[in-house]
């Protein structure tokens, strides 16, 4: 099989991932409409936090919070995807799928290629609204851009990880009961306050986070200011958790194979 | 044969209309009387309008004009009367998996009023009747497909109602509960239930029902016992196979007593049609008046007229599968 | 028999079947519970540095957030019966209760007690997650009072909510829409600061939505203590009696519009 044809079909699949994404209201409301009501909660209910001592001299309290918004989107576009692969195995479309001639690895990346576009579109969203809504990027277009593709990795590391619960388990509803743990993710992250001003006790957990160096970074990228958080340590650590959880969702996709 | 009380009518329906959105016209004029104590069958295509027409009888869809009477309410004025007085098993055997059967017989009684020892009592009995007390104790969502449509039936019988609404009720099942479900209708209507059968099985319209009504597009286009149905569109055939070719021109003088012959057909020379309004009770003056020629017989087949014919003959299109047929002649 | 079967017998029987969602189905309050505890160690780890600011009426976060995780498990406790009315309906169950002899209003009573009843678990979980990671407890029993009847009458409101949600859409699909009614119900409120300061159009909010007094009903358990002039407890039940009048004469008109 050239690698041309596979590409063809990680795209195919990318593609009807993302389509399906979009007809179904139950997989929109998560993804895009959350994180922004959540967003629009958070900025308004504690902008007085830039009173603080020791909170960044920002030039706009939306845009601060926005990244933490961006990296959660990140990680419901990666569970979302989880989910309907889960799906897809219950409800026997993923043998369909093992019917075809593709290599089994495209099963995995053409899904995961889905969750990339996924997030591109939605990150892209989240900044024009918080652009119409006040929120000003510093960082400038290009760094908004590195924020988009920053988001897209991360997002396909967590989309790596929810496949591999998927094919390890085949459980749909074990998908959908992990969403409250997404959020522990997030919270033990500096995801809306800068990390020094975190309690104590989350601050000694959020250096352990991966998740952490993402928000930090998108943040540094967005606010122009890298003292805030440098963008390398966030690609890296988004690379890092897309390549280790890629592989894991390989890895599960083999062990069912080999197990049906 | 069953004879009818004439008494009000159990089930009175006219010129009922439900329409939906976009004009879609669902029941379309739909008038039809069903008597105390018989069996209707109501046969129709997917789309025909069987299941709106049964949810405006059981209260749960408004018609948009025309009016339904059952067991003497209005489905409007007194819908709450007519509750009390069906029981209903509709297109989706409607129960909940995390229950037993014995617990959802005990809530049903619960919501017709049944005091909790009544319901208590009921349950068991309708359980040894649709052969499920062994089951009893087990959650529902373990049921094979014949045992949920089983406990959906005693959970339509747990207030005795007087007419009793069966929506496609052995669609998926397997002819040995298909057949169980057959004996236990006619058990019941054997005790005086008055039973609204909607079904897509000609066979099951057949066997079970008294009179059938057939439903297209929302209407009523034939109505009568399966037999007057039938007999409109033809009389059954007898099919003799002979033996030798030569005894065919024998055959045909020996039956010319016992019904139209068919003429002979080049394709089939050793084939011997004859039609007859006695059908199989036909079969053995048949084979005396050949044998009495000396025509060796290989097999003798009998061809009726199914209700199939009967609405391909009305409608133009058959009942199972949309290929249309020839205009009638 | 009665003309029509009695209330009672019918809201009992109902009530017990709609606890049979989680007596009998393993983990099914997992989800629920552990989704208000991860917001409130989330929110409580990210925002604790905001009682440094003037006007706050704590000095500690955790007792500031108690409640509202509180409220917030109520409530989609409540926004789940609706969910389940919309499986019933769906499947076909809620027609064979439709078709019984019962005042069809009855019907709605057992599933939204059993809501309220089940509610009552995360209220409980978060308290004690909140009370021995050091939540105050100003209000001592009444409070405590207060509280439960917070988030009992705002899971019979949501509940409500639910299934009007249920009755109109008579689908699961809807299933967001019901959570999202609660999310924004509780979080468009005093949720992460108190009234003075708040900003911008979060403050407007936070004014006209009767959850606002809801929450400061909660809050008399572990921030003010019961106030004898009830300035804090009448505002609250007055809102929960109003809320419950608006969404129960929708939930009848939901009701009624069944079958036309």
């Amino acid at each position: 099989m050239s690698a041309a044809r596979e590409g063809r079909v990680v795209a195919a699949l990318g593609r009807r991932a993302l389509t399906v994404q979009f007809r179904r209201a139950q997989l929109l409301m998560p993804t895009f409409v959350l994180p922004l009501m959540l967003l629009a909660v958070i900025a308004s209910g504690t902008s007085a936090a830039q009173g603080l001592r020791g909170f960044p001299d920002v030039a706009s309290y939306l845009g601060f919070v926005i990244p933490g918004t961006i990296v959660q989107g990140a990680l419901l576009a990666g569970l979302t995807s989880g989910t309907a692969m889960a799906g897809d195995i219950e409800g026997g479309f993923f043998d369909r799928l093992l019917a075809a001639p593709v290599h089994r690895t495209s099963l995995v990346i053409g899904r995961l290629a889905g969750t990339l576009g996924l997030s591109v579109l939605q990150t892209s969203f989240f900044l024009c609204i918080g652009l119409a809504f006040g929120a000003s990027y510093p960082g400038g277009p290009g760094a908004a851009l590195a924020a988009i593709a920053l988001a897209a990795i991360t997002a396909v590391g967590i989309g790596g990880l929810a496949a591999a619960i998927a094919l390890w388990t085949g459980s749909l509803s074990l998908l959908q009961s992990i969403f409250p743990f997404v959020f522990v993710l997030l919270f033990t992250a500096p995801a809306f306050f800068p990390r020094d001003l975190l309690t104590p006790a989350l601050r000694s957990v959020a250096e352990y986070n991966p998740l952490t160096y993402v928000v930090e970074a998108v943040r540094g990228l967005l606010t122009g200011q890298e003292a805030i958080g440098d963008p390398l340590s966030g690609f890296g650590a988004a690379v890092l958790l897309a390549l280790a959880t890629t592989a894991l969702a390989t890895l599960a996709l083999k062990e069912r194979l080999r197990t049906a | 044969m069953k004879s009818f009380e004439s008494s009000a009518p159990a089930v009175e329906v006219r010129e009922l209309v439900r329409e939906f959105k976009g004009g879609i016209r669902a029941v379309d004029g739909l008038d039809l009387d069903v008597a105390p104590g018989e069996i209707y069958g109501f046969l129709g295509p997917n789309g025909a309008g069987k299941t709106t027409s049964v949810r405006i009888l059981t209260t749960l869809l408004r018609p948009t004009s025309g009016s339904a009477r059952v067991a003497g309410h209005d489905v409007v004025a007194h819908a709450d009367a007519v509750r009390r007085s069906i029981g209903v098993a509709l297109q989706e055997a409607a129960i909940d998996p995390l229950m037993t059967g014995r617990e959802l017989l005990r809530m049903q009684g619960a919501l017709h009023g049944l005091r909790a020892t009544d319901a208590r009592d009921r349950a068991g009995q309708l359980l040894e009747r649709v052969g499920l007390t062994q089951a009893a104790d087990r959650r529902v969502g373990g049921y094979s497909g014949g045992m949920r449509r089983r406990l959906d039936l005693a959970l339509a019988l747990v207030h005795r109602p007087r007419v009793l609404f069966l929506d496609e009720p052995t669609t998926g099942l397997d002819p040995t509960s298909r057949g169980a479900l057959w004996r236990e209708v006619r058990s019941l209507n054997d005790d005086g239930t008055t039973v609204f059968l909607t079904t897509q099985y000609l066979e099951e319209a057949e066997q079970l029902a008294d009179r059938v009504g057939i439903i297209a597009v929302g209407r009523l286009v034939a109505e009568g016992t399966p037999d007057a149905l039938k007999a409109r569109v033809g009389e059954p055939m007898l099919h003799v196979e002979l033996a030798e070719p030569e005894s065919a021109g024998r055959a045909r003088d020996a039956l010319a007593g016992l019904g139209s012959v068919e003429p002979p057909d080049p394709a089939a020379p050793t084939r011997v049609v004859l039609r007859t309004p006695a059908g199989k009770g036909a079969i053995a003056p048949v084979i005396r008046a050949l044998d009495e020629h000396d025509v060796v017989v290989e097999s003798v087949e009998v061809e009726t007229p199914t209700l199939d014919d009967v609405f391909a003959a009305v409608t133009g299109s058959h009942l199972e599968g949309a290929a249309p047929v020839e205009a009638p002649a | 028999m009665s003309a029509t079967t009695a209330a009672l017998p019918v809201a009992f029987a109902l009530w017990r079947r709609s606890l049979n969602e989680v007596l009998r189905v393993r983990g099914a309050l997992l989800p629920a519970t552990i989704a208000p505890v991860v917001f409130l160690l989330g929110m409580s780890g990210q925002f604790g540095r905001l009682t440094g600011l003037d006007g706050f009426p704590t000095d500690s976060y955790l007792s500031w957030i108690v409640p509202l995780s509180c409220l917030q498990g109520a409530g989609f406790a409540g926004a789940a019966t609706g969910s389940n009315l919309a499986r019933d309906i769906e499947h076909g169950w809620f027609d064979r209760l439709l078709v019984a002899p019962v005042p069809r209003p009855v019907l709605l009573v057992g599933p939204i007690l059993g809501g309220v009843t089940r509610s009552l678990v995360p209220a409980t979980v978060v308290l004690i997650v909140g009370l021995v990671l050091g939540a105050e407890l100003p209000g001592g029993v009444p409070g405590l009072i207060a509280l439960y009847v917070a988030c009992a009458g705002f899971c019979t409101v949501a509940g409500l909510w639910g299934t009007f949600m249920a009755l109109t859409f008579r689908t699961q699909q809807a299933g967001p829409l019901m959570q999202q009614g609660v999310f924004l119900a509780v979080f468009l409120s005093t949720a992460y600061t108190p009234e003075v300061l708040l900003r911008g159009w979060l403050a407007g909010a936070a004014d006209v939505n009767p959850v606002t007094h809801v929450l400061e009903l909660a809050r008399q358990a572990t921030v003010s203590g019961i106030d004898p002039s009830l300035a804090h407890t009448l505002p609250g039940l007055l809102a929960l009696a109003g809320m419950f009048a608006v969404l129960g004469a929708l939930a009848l008109l939901g009701l009624r519009r069944l079958g036309r």
